[in-house]
Formats: C-alpha cells, sequence, structure tokens
C-alpha cells in the first residue's frame, strides 16, 4: 500500500488521480464577496461589506433591478432594458425568463414562450434557437444567465474598485439538483467564484435579521416572477435551520399575468391571438395587475388588440388570480404539517417577492398564518439583501453570522426493477447528508451495472426528475449476489448530488462517471468558461500547456506507484517492459525540466507513457480483482465482506491505493 | 441489478453525539448537541479551504445529519439500538436480520387484510375504527420492544419491532384507501 492520493479507478482505463484535484487554500479577501439574487423577471447584486449594512447596487441610470432579458440581435449579447426594448422587434432573439428553462427538459416546458426549443441529440439540455443577425446561435439556458451574472458582477467590481472574491448566487428552494446545478454552472461560466447556493426564503430571513433574535419559528412565503417557495426556518442556538421547504418551481406573477391577459382577449373576443397580440395584452395585464395593488379600478387599453378604455376592477383580478394564490396556500399548509408545527406556533411571516404586493396574496397569506407578514423591507431586495450578507460572511469577514442548515427540498431515489423507485434521501432531510446503498450482481456474466438517479415523490422513475445515469464497471465475476458495489450519494450544503462506488470484494474505487439527465457536460462548463476568459491566443497556449504539463505529471505519478507496488511481480510486468516503462518515464521527465517545451510534445511524451504502460495496468488491475476471489473458500468471502464493511463504518479519511493484498 | 441494502455512515451514532448508549433520551439535550455538532461541522466554516477540507466537512456534517435524523425518531432509534445489539432489520434472513414474525402472525395479517377490504365498503367510520384498533396495537407493539431494548433482550425486542414495521405498514395501506396520503 501507498499512502498517496492515487487509486485504481475501472478496469478498462489507465490510471488515474481519483482525489478531484487538489484547490489550493485560496487567500479570501473579507469584503470582495458580494449576493446576487438571479430572478425569473429581474435580477439584482448586493453588497455588505465587512459587517455594513447590505446594499443593493443600481446601474448608470440608477435602476436597481436589472430585468432578466437578454438580446442576441447584435454581435454582442445585450443584457437588461436595453434587451427589454428590443422585445417586441425581436420576439425570438429576446430572451426572457430563462430561469424557468434552467435544468429542465423539453418535456417540461409546458407554458407558452415564443422560442424555438431544441435538445442535442441522446442529450437533455434544452437549446434555444437564435437567429442573430443572419447567423444562428443554439443557447442553453445556462450560458444566458451567465450573461446577465457577468452584468452584474461588473456592476460589483466597479463599485469594489476590484475583482470581486466570490458570490452567493439565491435559488428558490424548491430547485432541484438539475436547476441548481444549471445555476452553479452558470455562476462559473460567467467567471465567478460561487461560495454557495442559497435558498431565496433562507436569505429573506437572515435580510430581516430574524438571526438576531435568538430564537424563533419563522416562516418565509416567497412568490416571484416565476416561482413560488414556502419554507418553515427555525432558530434556536446560533443555528437556522430550514425544518421543511414547498413550493411550485412552475407558479409565479408571470402566471398571473398571463390569466389576466388571457381573460382581457377573451373579453375582446381574440380566439387567436398572434404573438404580438399576445405579448402586448400580457404587457397591458401587467400593468393592471401592478395598478389594482393601489387602487380597485382600472381601466386597459391595447392596441394592438383592439381594445380601449376597458375597466378592470380588483374583484375580477382576484377571481381570476384565486385559483393560483390558493395553490400556494395549500403548499403552505403542507409545508407546516411536514414541519411538524401548527401556524399558531409561528413567531412570524416574512414575505418576498414582487408579486406578494398583490393585496390578495397578502390576505390570503394573513388568514392562513393568523398574523399579519412582516413587509417592511422591499420584497424585490430582500433576498438580495440576505445573499449579501452571507458573501460578507463566507468571504472571511469578522461579521457576525449563524450556521444555515438547509434541506433537500425533492427525495431523491434509485429506479429498480420494474421502474420502481426506492428512496435513498427523504425530503426535507438536512444537508449536507449522504446515503450509501449495496448493490450485487445477479448473475455471474455481470461485470457492469446500470443505476438511474432520480428526484421526486413519485412511485415510478418515469414520474420523477431524471437526474443522471451511470455504468458501474468493472465488476468481478462472481456468484450470484457474491459481487457487491457500494454506492454513495452525497448532497453537499449546495443540495448538489456526486456519487462514489467502491467495490466491496476488492476495495476498488469505482470513478464513476455521472451524465447528467439535464445538465451541461462538464466538459461543456469547461469550454464555456474557457471562451468566457476570452483569451488571446498567447494566453490560451500557455493554458493548454500547463494542462498538459498537469496531465503529464499525473500519468507519470501513477504509473511510478504502480510500480513501486507491483513492479516487482514478474506475471504483473515483464523486465523488458519495465525497462520501456522507466524509459519512458525518463522521457517524460526530461521534457517536464525543459522550460521551452511545447503543449504538443508534452502531450506525446504523456501518450507513449500511457500506451507502453497499459498492458501493465491492464494485468495490475486483473490482479487486484483476482485477489477477492481466488483461493478463498465462501465462508472466507463472507468474513472479509463482514470485515469489510465493518471498515466502512469508519468515515474514510485520504485515498489510499484501495487494493486489498492477500 | 438488485438493491441489497443500505448501509449507513458513521460510527456509532451515539457516540457521535457523545451520550449513552440506551433507548432513553433527553430530548432537548439531543438538539442542543446537535446544534453545536452542527456548527463547527458545517461545510460554510471552510470556505475558501481546500477541496479536501470542503470534503471532509461535508462528510462530518452528512454524518452529523444522518445520525441526528437516527437518535431523534422514537422508532428509528429503538431499531437501531437492535441493530447495534447484532440484528440488522434491514437486512432478510440470516442470523443478524430480521427474525421471522412466524406463521401464526402473517395469517393473522391475511385476516387483517380481508377485515380492510371490507371496512373499505362498509365506509368511512369503520375504516377510522380499523385504524384506531391497528394503530392502538401498533404502539403497544413498539413500548414493547423499547422494553425489551432496556432488559437488554435483542432478540425479543427484534421481534416487536418487526411486528411494529409490518403495523405500520398496513396503516399506510388504510390510510391510501382512505385516501389521506395526499
Amino acid at each position: 500500500m501507498s499512502n498517496t492520493n492515487a487509486t485504481l479507478h475501472d478496469t478498462g482505463a489507465l490510471f488515474q488521480i481519483a482525489e478531484p484535484e487538489e484547490r489550493a487554500p485560496s487567500k479570501r479577501r473579507p469584503g470582495f464577496g458580494i449576493g446576487i439574487d438571479l430572478g425569473t423577471t429581474h435580477s439584482l447584486v448586493a453588497l455588505a461589506p465587512e459587517g455594513s449594512a447590505p446594499r443593493v447596487l443600481a446601474d448608470a441610470q440608477d435602476r436597481p433591478l436589472l430585468p432578466s432579458v437578454v438580446a442576441y440581435t447584435g454581435e454582442e449579447p445585450v443584457v437588461g432594458a436595453d434587451a427589454v426594448a428590443q422585445q417586441e422587434e425581436h420576439p425570438q432573439a429576446v430572451i426572457s425568463s430563462v430561469k424557468r428553462f434552467m435544468g429542465r427538459g423539453l418535456a417540461d416546458i409546458d407554458f407558452t414562450h415564443p422560442y424555438t426549443l431544441d435538445v442535442d441529440e441522446g442529450a437533455g439540455v434544452i437549446r434555444i434557437e437564435v437567429d442573430s443577425a443572419g447567423v444562428k446561435r443554439r443557447l442553453s439556458p445556462v450560458e444566458v444567465s451567465a450573461e446577465i451574472l457577468r452584468v452584474l458582477r461588473d456592476r460589483a467590481s466597479a463599485e469594489l474598485g476590484e475583482e470581486i472574491d466570490g458570490v452567493v448566487i439565491t435559488v428558490p428552494a424548491y430547485f432541484d439538483d438539475a436547476q441548481r446545478q444549471a445555476t452553479r454552472d452558470a455562476g462559473r461560466i460567467a467567471g465567478l467564484n460561487v461560495y454557495r447556493l442559497l435558498a431565496e426564503p433562507t436569505a429573506a430571513a437572515l435580510a430581516y435579521g430574524l438571526d438576531r433574535g435568538g430564537q424563533g419559528l419563522f416562516a418565509v412565503y416567497d412568490l416571484g416572477g416565476g416561482t413560488f417557495d414556502i419554507s418553515i426556518l427555525r432558530l434556536r442556538d446560533g443555528v437556522f435551520q430550514v425544518l421543511a421547504t414547498g413550493g411550485d418551481s412552475a407558479l409565479g406573477g408571470d402566471d398571473f399575468d398571463r390569466v389576466i391577459a388571457a381573460h382581457l382577449l377573451d373579453e375582446a373576443g381574440i380566439t387567436e391571438p398572434t404573438l404580438h397580440q399576445r405579448d402586448a395584452a400580457r404587457i397591458a395585464a401587467r400593468t393592471a395587475k401592478e395598478a389594482l395593488s393601489a387602487v380597485s379600478s382600472t381601466t386597459v387599453s391595447i392596441a394592438a388588440c383592439g381594445i380601449g378604455g376597458v375597466e378592470l376592477r380588483r374583484e375580477t383580478l382576484e377571481s381570476l388570480l384565486d385559483p393560483l394564490i390558493q395553490r400556494t396556500i395549500r403548499a403552505c399548509r403542507r409545508t407546516l404539517r411536514d414541519a411538524g408545527f401548527r401556524a399558531r406556533e409561528l413567531d412570524g411571516v416574512v414575505l418576498v417577492g414582487g408579486s406578494t404586493r398583490v393585496p390578495r396574496v397578502r390576505a390570503l397569506v394573513e388568514e392562513t398564518f393568523g398574523r399579519p407578514p412582516l413587509t417592511d423591507i422591499d420584497p424585490d431586495k430582500v433576498v438580495a439583501y440576505g445573499a449579501a450578507i452571507q458573501a460578507d460572511i463566507l468571504s472571511g469577514s469578522a461579521r457576525e453570522g449563524v450556521t444555515l442548515l438547509d434541506v433537500v427540498p425533492l427525495s431523491l431515489g434509485l429506479e429498480t426493477m420494474g421502474g420502481i423507485v426506492e428512496k435513498i434521501i427523504p425530503r426535507n432531510a438536512t444537508i449536507p447528508i449522504s446515503a450509501r446503498q449495496v448493490f450485487t450482481n445477479y448473475s455471474e456474466q455481470q461485470t457492469a451495472m446500470q443505476i438511474h438517479v432520480v428526484q421526486g415523490e413519485r412511485e415510478l422513475a418515469s414520474d420523477c426528475r431524471s437526474l443522471a445515469r451511470f455504468e458501474l464497471k468493472g465488476i468481478p465475476r462472481l456468484p450470484p449476489s457474491m459481487a457487491r458495489v457500494e454506492v454513495t450519494f452525497q448532497l453537499d450544503a449546495d443540495a448538489l448530488l456526486t456519487v462514489t462506488a467502491r467495490e466491496l470484494m476488492t476495495g476498488t474505487k469505482q470513478s464513476v462517471e455521472v451524465k447528467p439527465t439535464y445538465g451541461l457536460s462538464e466538459e461543456e462548463v469547461d469550454k464555456l468558461v474557457m471562451e468566457s476568459y476570452d483569451f488571446a491566443s498567447e494566453d490560451y497556449s500557455a493554458r493548454s500547456l500547463a494542462e498538459a504539463r498537469v496531465e503529464l505529471g499525473r500519468v507519470a505519478l501513477a504509473v511510478r506507484i504502480a510500480l513501486e507496488e507491483v513492479g516487482h511481480l514478474k506475471d504483473i510486468v515483464t523486465a523488458e517492459e519495465r525497462a520501456a516503462i522507466e524509459a519512458a518515464l525518463a522521457d517524460g521527465d526530461a521534457i517536464m525540466a525543459r522550460k521551452d517545451a511545447d503543449g504538443d510534445a508534452i502531450t506525446a511524451a504523456r501518450k507513449a507513457l500511457e500506451k507502453l504502460s497499459e498492458p501493465f495496468a491492464r494485468r495490475r488491475m486483473e490482479r487486484a480483482l483476482l485477489a477477492g476471489m481466488e483461493g478463498r473458500s465462501l465462508f472466507d468471502i463472507e468474513s472479509a465482506l463482514a470485515a469489510e464493511e465493518a471498515e466502512l463504518d469508519e468515515r474514510r479519511g485520504g485515498h489510499s491505493a484501495e487494493i486489498i493484498e492477500d | 441489478m438488485s438493491v441489497a441494502a443500505t448501509s449507513e455512515q458513521g460510527a456509532d451514532y451515539f457516540a457521535c453525539f457523545g451520550i449513552d448508549r440506551r433507548y432513553a433520551i433527553d430530548r432537548d439535550a439531543l438538539e442542543r448537541r446537535y446544534l453545536e455538532l452542527s456548527r463547527d461541522a458545517h461545510p460554510d466554516r471552510v470556505a475558501g479551504g481546500t477541496t479536501r477540507e470542503m470534503r471532509l466537512a461535508v462528510e462530518r456534517s452528512s454524518q452529523i445529519n444522518v445520525a441526528y435524523r437516527t437518535l431523534r425518531d422514537p422508532v428509528k432509534r429503538a431499531e437501531y439500538l437492535v441493530k447495534l445489539g447484532g440484528i440488522d432489520l434491514d437486512r432478510t434472513g440470516g442470523d443478524g436480520g430480521a427474525p421471522d414474525p412466524g406463521q401464526a402472525f402473517l395469517i393473522e395479517m391475511v385476516e387483517l387484510r380481508e377485515s380492510l377490504e371490507e371496512a373499505s365498503s362498509a365506509g368511512q367510520a369503520a375504516l377510522d375504527r380499523l385504524r384506531a384498533a391497528i394503530e392502538s396495537r401498533s404502539e403497544d407493539c413498539l413500548d414493547a420492544g423499547i422494553d425489551a431494548i432496556e432488559d437488554d433482550d435483542i432478540r425479543g425486542a427484534a421481534m416487536h419491532l418487526v411486528i411494529h414495521r409490518y403495523l405500520q405498514r398496513f396503516l399506510d395501506e388504510v390510510d391510501a384507501e382512505a385516501g389521506l396520503d395526499d
């Protein structure tokens, strides 16, 4: 055994370092953390440097809210109010409410939108087809969101006079893994160090300073443009804990507008509105809705629909909206029940999101929770304030903070025989959390297993959201039920999933390549990150040179470790092979030592080394697998398994080369 | 592919919380200890640290969360004590697996299912009566299991808890029948 970080992956592959590349502890810069509320209709950036009160940053025209709209009409994308101005003229090239497409598949898009959508063959990520000035582009929602984040990032660094250190981005508490992953990827593509994804209701609770009261039980009702969240939080002993969360990731103020617009069109006798008429009606609907928050009656005129001076009364509006608002109230009741509390036990109710300005919403919330809600912080800004406070803490400021314990909003499960879901992590479980599951083979011929991870509450996998599929390979040939693979599902503090697997017989750590069903691949994110750097070609080649060096170093290290371990065994590596491999290693060292070596030469040296060591790597792997079977009776195998499991019960620290010597 | 078992993470959960390994528990003290451990272990504490520090924090917090879920729940805590005593109710058969509840009990379950069908066609009041009767029996079973744990009778406890599981599953069916599972 060697005490390095190297370990073997599956049989087919060469040596790889399993440990994700070690990130040097970054020197944090207190006060340079920012909070971003990436909203469906608009987004905001806020700062609260070194313990100061949070403030939202406005643009040059003093507008704090950046419309979440991106226009792909010219060479460079345009974000915000300028994009909105082009919406009417280019409905298909100006993208709004992109948040509703984040981490979603085509089948999820059950709302109307003006875009041409598509998916890549064999992949689930939606592409929005945009014809910008004659050039066709296929954009992922993640890229579009990254444009919005970039504008906010620049706004913040201009204010701070320096690059920012990191960011807290808020997400609806109800976002599933794919939606969260998409948000994190958007941050990375925008060149941001994402400290953390924070649930919007938790951010709002922080902004209200509910954490300063010492203890209490709170509800946060968050109705934004496109999403609805309800969370029950409890504060005790410096820990702010989300007890339960619920909601609807496809219900918001936009739906209010649509319902009102449909009513207006209906009244005008327009049964098949053109896209233009529908948009015009929606804009008029929003204006009327906002007006009716203050007055009891308003008049609506829509030239495009031939509507002039039609009266809309608040009662009409309320009867139109009631079914939607009632949906949110039912979710509130369910979530309270999940948290195990009654409405009257609450110490406060917080309203978040522009749609909570609708008086009917406030009235129904008050009725449900039996107390007037807190509304003194601008509901448009409250989430960004909370994100800024948490970002300040995570940037290393001395600010007094509380520990935030979030929950996973939807159960995580595995598809088993017959398409039934076996739940492994229940919804509302406090995160981080992990679950382990042992899988067995059903025949001696089986050397691989398909695993399908889903998220949702339904019984059938096909009714839940597909998160990822992967294959466990290199399972040793053993009688049925004797090969055992333990898979660990880990949800981190952002509720993002990672999967690792380990064959219990040989202790072989498996590399699990998780193919996200609705997410961008790691490579694509990396590519977009690279593009976003706008490298001059020189910088670019410097980067690929650095990468080539890292790769060669990685392979050489793994080969050396393997040689040290089993190099003396002639059936694993012959003397000639060993000599050839050592010569290739020496070549590699020589080229690494040269300052002027170019990337191609380094890559060639790596490939030569890989090719030479491949048969040796394979034999070493086979030996490791055989060690698990040969010369052991069933009893031996059973007791080895028991010992293994006992050992597994201890949390594993560093990853040593995991081969059991017999 | 078949799912063989769920193995849980971590050493003894009681040790993790620094409390005695027994059923009776001070829930308030447990919660305070949980919050204290969570404060120290949360990944936000090592924001900006190395990947390894971050991973260790995530693993440690996971362990605390899993332990707390088990210990605070009366049924899970009882089943966990039985598991520590060498009988894993999540495994079937064998020496260390869930005990067979016996032929007589299984026949009784079949009869219970028949009475569920009858109650279902007789209406809500009949369903409520059936539910109340089974619920009370299930509670008695759990109590008997806990008593057995406190008397250090792990085998006896395992048997009571297995029957408790059967009854709980039956109650879920009753609720599904009554349409209460929404």
